[in-house]
């Protein structure tokens, strides 16, 4: 059982506000990733809820009571840090032991619960090792399997796989998951990239300079960003203006049908992700379509990113077609399902 | 001892070829070799009855027999190691506390982290002279008794220099040793004490647990270390003892240089002899904190 | 930490070591203090005179002489430990071990020991009674110890800087005047001043090896402690362990306040 809820936390450094306004309820058993660019506060939030640093302002409720005030010893949660930290005077065993130890477990006790745990980090037989004699993904799995054997209410992983190279870090990313739904262990962590964000976790936190812009499942955050920044953070390349006008989009690339709710003739920001605009090299296979010259490109192995001078500004453009050349002309459509246009409020950048 | 080898590179390195490092390491070991091994080495030949001049006479171990059987070196001995044993177990428990609390103090305290190093560079005489005016029977703290109330002549006052328990000795190398082994913690503690602390925390240690199971284990490898530097430092050293010990027994640095300034030509050998028997035992307890910092880098601590 | 234990800590260091610098210096200017005073019943600039000017000049000649010794062996020391921590610290080849223990020991056996051998050879080199026979005996235990400072600084030091300046250009000797050298420098300087003390603070090598002819600051205030003049030997004292403050205040202020860790 653990459910963890922060409520309008306000973290100071130095003085200094790092960290405002933020509330997040998780629930049991769920795994949320904290995602932002790097200093936008994220491992702080995590250190305040593991008790390591304590808020200006707000509350910190674990399993519906406030812990404020408790040290992080007397806290039910866990922190796994971004370096494996692992006591370099301990071997293996004694180290994922550690927890145990201090809660009073006898030796029985804790040898059966750090077996287990080994097997299940995919560990097993290295626990007589010295930790210096581990690679870098054994080092990170001990220093998740330390935290995992104290079966804590929350789990807060800083940067679970940053340490690690890219092979590894998929199946630590796979071990993560499974370990997580297997022992259904409410987890909060803390990652700086967006596609381990939308990979492992079943929502998303988006912090920008320390403040909660948009929480949800990875396919809202993704296809549906809450206003231009969040759509930039997750690789949106195209803003352009237009006014709602009974359910259509008016703005210089055509009258486009989309479902905002209200603002009929206001002045709004919409987006199209590059990878959603269509583009051909003849004009007859596409219709709707406006053209274009292609300024410069780039290929990107699956795909070639081109710049293309439109009659009303440039656009970017995700495309398959590999021959695209400058100067080349082409057609553009905007599919009016792709289009996302901000509400009033976000939209003022 | 501590090796200042941080060693991430120099195991891998590919160097200077082997003549080429030869000629950086020439210099250093000429005069190593031919000063402080020959200091050794001519000493030890001294001792065994070589005297240069009077050509080389048949060596014998008469020197180091007498002055082993002598009743007199057992009593210096014992006093010698107790002086040195009892300082570093002193200095060594009051570091491990003075470095907790440096290490918690911030870093805004900069003038009382600047204080804590002066005892570092004061040399062991300046010390020795203080204490002497302040602990002696008409010390400061003598004349402060009389002020008190507590005796009204000086000779009531509990003798703390030139003392039977080398009171003012112990004291002397305390102040001055706690420094150097404080800053030795220090600079483990700042590397890695802090964010393995916060692991301590978070895996449900209290402070006392922290403590014993983090903190001990970690600065363990470099007390170690320079607590035996300090006791071999303590255990040769000749100013200190020469000022605030008693007549009798000496510590075998005193006794060493007294027997080696004697009059009687004969005595000489016995002095380099007790010299020797010095460095013997300073050179041992050397070669155990090297097998000690070895263990401790095997077990991946970096002194 | 919490401020009133804070507060105690910087009160009970700061007293643990002023206290005996006080008593020196209010001994220095005490003309007449007798036992149980708790003051001294007058003051005054009696010892302080003596060590400028009395007996001919022989606290400033001390002074002197133990400066040239210090300087002299602190700078011979550093010289010949730069190859040798470079190689030391930068580079593994067979025998570091041997050679390290090699270096290392002198630091902390007595030079007591090592004294009294050196002596009768001395005397025949006729080194015995001079200067360049003090200096020696001093570098027996000060260059091991400019190693052993070194050392440390060659292992943290990054040779690849080197590399990337030779690759842009430069010559070999610009390479160490330029990149080296400014990179290592706060180094040299605490293994500099280090080896000063070091040699500044001895005592019984130098009795043994000047044979009372050579007269350092510490020879000096050994007979004045034996003739008891209090004031003066007070006096001559602060004299003695001012060069440690001043190094001390020197580092502290422009190396960064770089911990002197492993410094004695």
């Amino acid at each position: 059982m653990g459910a963890l809820s922060l409520k309008d936390l306000h973290i100071h450094y130095d003085r200094q506000p790092v960290v405002q306004d933020f509330s997040l309820d998780i629930g049991d058993g769920e795994m949320v990733a904290l995602l932002g660019p790097s200093g936008a506060g994220k491992t702080t939030i995590l250190k305040v809820v593991a008790g390591l640093l304590a808020p200006a302002r707000g509350e910190v409720i674990i399993d519906g009571q406030v812990v404020n005030d408790r040290p992080p010893e007397k806290r039910d949660a866990v922190m796994v840090f971004q370096k494996p930290l692992l006591f370099p005077f301990m071997n293996v065993n004694q180290n994922i032991a550690f927890g145990l130890k201090m809660r009073g477990d006898d030796a029985a006790r804790r040898s059966r619960a750090v077996e287990r745990i080994l097997a299940l980090t995919r560990l097993a037989g290295l626990g007589p090792r010295k930790v210096h004699e581990l690679s870098g993904g054994q080092q990170q799995r001990v220093a998740l399997a330390r935290a995992l054997v104290l079966e804590p209410a929350i789990l807060l992983m800083d940067e679970p796989l940053s340490n690690l190279d890219a092979n590894l870090r998929q199946e630590m990313r796979e071990l993560i998951l499974t370990v997580q739904s297997e022992l259904n262990i409410t987890t909060l962590f803390v990652t700086h990239d967006q596609a381990e964000a939308l990979m492992m976790s079943q929502r998303v936190a988006l912090l920008l300079e320390g403040r909660l812009r948009q929480v949800g499942s990875p396919r809202d955050l993704f296809h549906r960003p809450a206003d231009p920044e969040v759509a930039r953070f997750f690789g949106g390349g195209n803003f352009f203006r237009g006014r709602l006008h009974e359910g259509h989009f008016e703005c210089d690339f055509g009258r486009l049908p989309v479902t905002a709710a209200d603002g009929n003739g206001h002045l709004r920001t919409a987006t199209i992700r590059p990878e959603d605009i269509q583009l051909a090299t003849a004009p007859v296979d596409l219709p709707d379509s406006f053209a274009g010259t292609v300024v410069r490109t780039r290929f990107e192995g699956m795909a070639t990113r081109a710049w293309i001078r439109c009659p009303f500004g440039e656009l970017v453009v995700l495309t398959a077609e590999s021959a695209l050349a400058p100067g080349q002309s082409v057609r553009l459509r905007l599919p009016p399902d792709k289009i996302r246009v901000f509400s009033e409020a976000s939209s003022s950048e | 001892m501590a090796r200042p080898d941080a060693g991430i590179d120099a195991r891998t390195r590919r160097g200077p070829g082997p003549t080429h490092l030869a000629l950086m390491l020439l210099p250093a070991l000429v005069v190593v070799v031919m000063l402080f091994g020959g200091g050794l080495l001519l000493g030890v030949l001294q001792a065994l009855g070589h005297l240069p001049g009077a050509g080389l006479e048949r060596l014998s171990g008469m020197h180091f027999g007498r002055v082993l059987t002598d009743p007199d070196f057992i009593q210096s001995f014992g006093l010698t190691l107790y002086v040195a044993a009892v300082s570093t177990l002193l200095a060594a428990g009051l570091s491990v506390v003075a470095a907790l609390a440096l290490n918690r103090m911030a870093a805004r305290w900069r003038l009382v982290h600047f204080v804590f190093q002066i005892p570092l560079t004061v040399p062991h005489l300046v010390i020795a002279v203080a204490v002497i005016f302040m602990l002696s029977p008409a010390g400061l703290l003598a004349r402060l008794a009389v002020a008190a109330g507590l005796i009204e002549t000086a000779s009531e006052f509990p003798l703390l220099v030139n003392d039977r328990w080398a009171i003012g000795i112990i004291l002397t190398y305390v102040w001055k040793e706690i420094p150097f082994i404080t800053l030795m913690l220090l600079a483990v503690l700042q590397n890695a004490g802090g964010e393995l602390i916060d692991v301590g925390r978070t895996l449900k240690a209290d402070a006392w647990q922290r403590f014993r199971h983090i903190t001990l284990p970690t600065i363990f490898p470099a007390l170690g270390a320079a607590s035996l530097i300090v006791f071999a430092y303590t255990f040769g050293a000749f100013e200190v003892p020469f000022l605030l010990g008693r007549t009798y027994p000496m510590t075998l640095p005193v006794w060493a240089y007294k027997h080696y300034s004697d009059i009687d030509l004969m005595a000489r050998p016995e002095g380099i002899a007790t010299g020797i028997v010095i460095a013997a035992v300073v050179a041992m307890a050397v070669v155990t904190a090297q097998a000690l910092t070895r263990r401790a880098r095997k077990r991946g601590i970096v002194l | 930490m919490s401020r009133p234990k804070a507060v105690l800590v910087a009160l009970t260091v700061l007293a643990a070591v002023g206290l005996p610098f006080a008593t020196l210096v209010i001994w220095s200017l005490a003309d007449r203090w007798f036992f149980p005073g708790l003051w001294p019943q007058a003051w005054g600039l009696r010892a302080w005179s003596y060590v400028v000017t009395t007996a001919g000049g022989q606290v400033i000649t001390a002074l002197w002489q133990s400066v040239a010794v210090a300087f002299v062996t602190a700078v011979v020391a550093v010289l010949v430990a730069l190859p040798a921590a470079r190689a030391l610290g930068l580079y593994s080849f067979r025998g570091k071990d041997a050679i390290s223990v090699l270096l290392t020991l002198p630091i902390i056996v007595p030079p007591l020991s090592v004294a009294m051998g050196l002596h009768l050879w001395f005397i025949r080199l006729d080194l015995a009674e001079s200067f360049i026979g003090v200096v020696a005996v001093h570098l027996t235990f000060c260059l091991p110890y400019a190693v052993f400072v070194l050392w440390g600084v060659f292992s943290n030091y990054n040779p690849d800087f080197e590399s990337q300046a030779r690759s842009l250009g430069a010559s070999r000797w610009r390479v160490w005047l330029r990149v080296m050298l400014p990179m290592i420098l706060p180094g040299v300087i605490v293994a500099g001043l280090f080896a000063f003390l070091l040699s500044w603070s001895q005592y019984l090598s130098t009795l043994i090896i000047g044979g009372g002819r050579l007269i350092t600051l510490p020879v000096l205030l050994f007979s004045l402690m034996g003739s008891g003049d209090r004031p003066v030997a007070a006096a001559v004292s602060i004299v003695f362990v001012l060069p440690a403050l001043v190094a001390l205040l020197f580092s502290a202020r422009h190396l960064g306040g770089k911990s002197l860790a492993g410094v004695r």
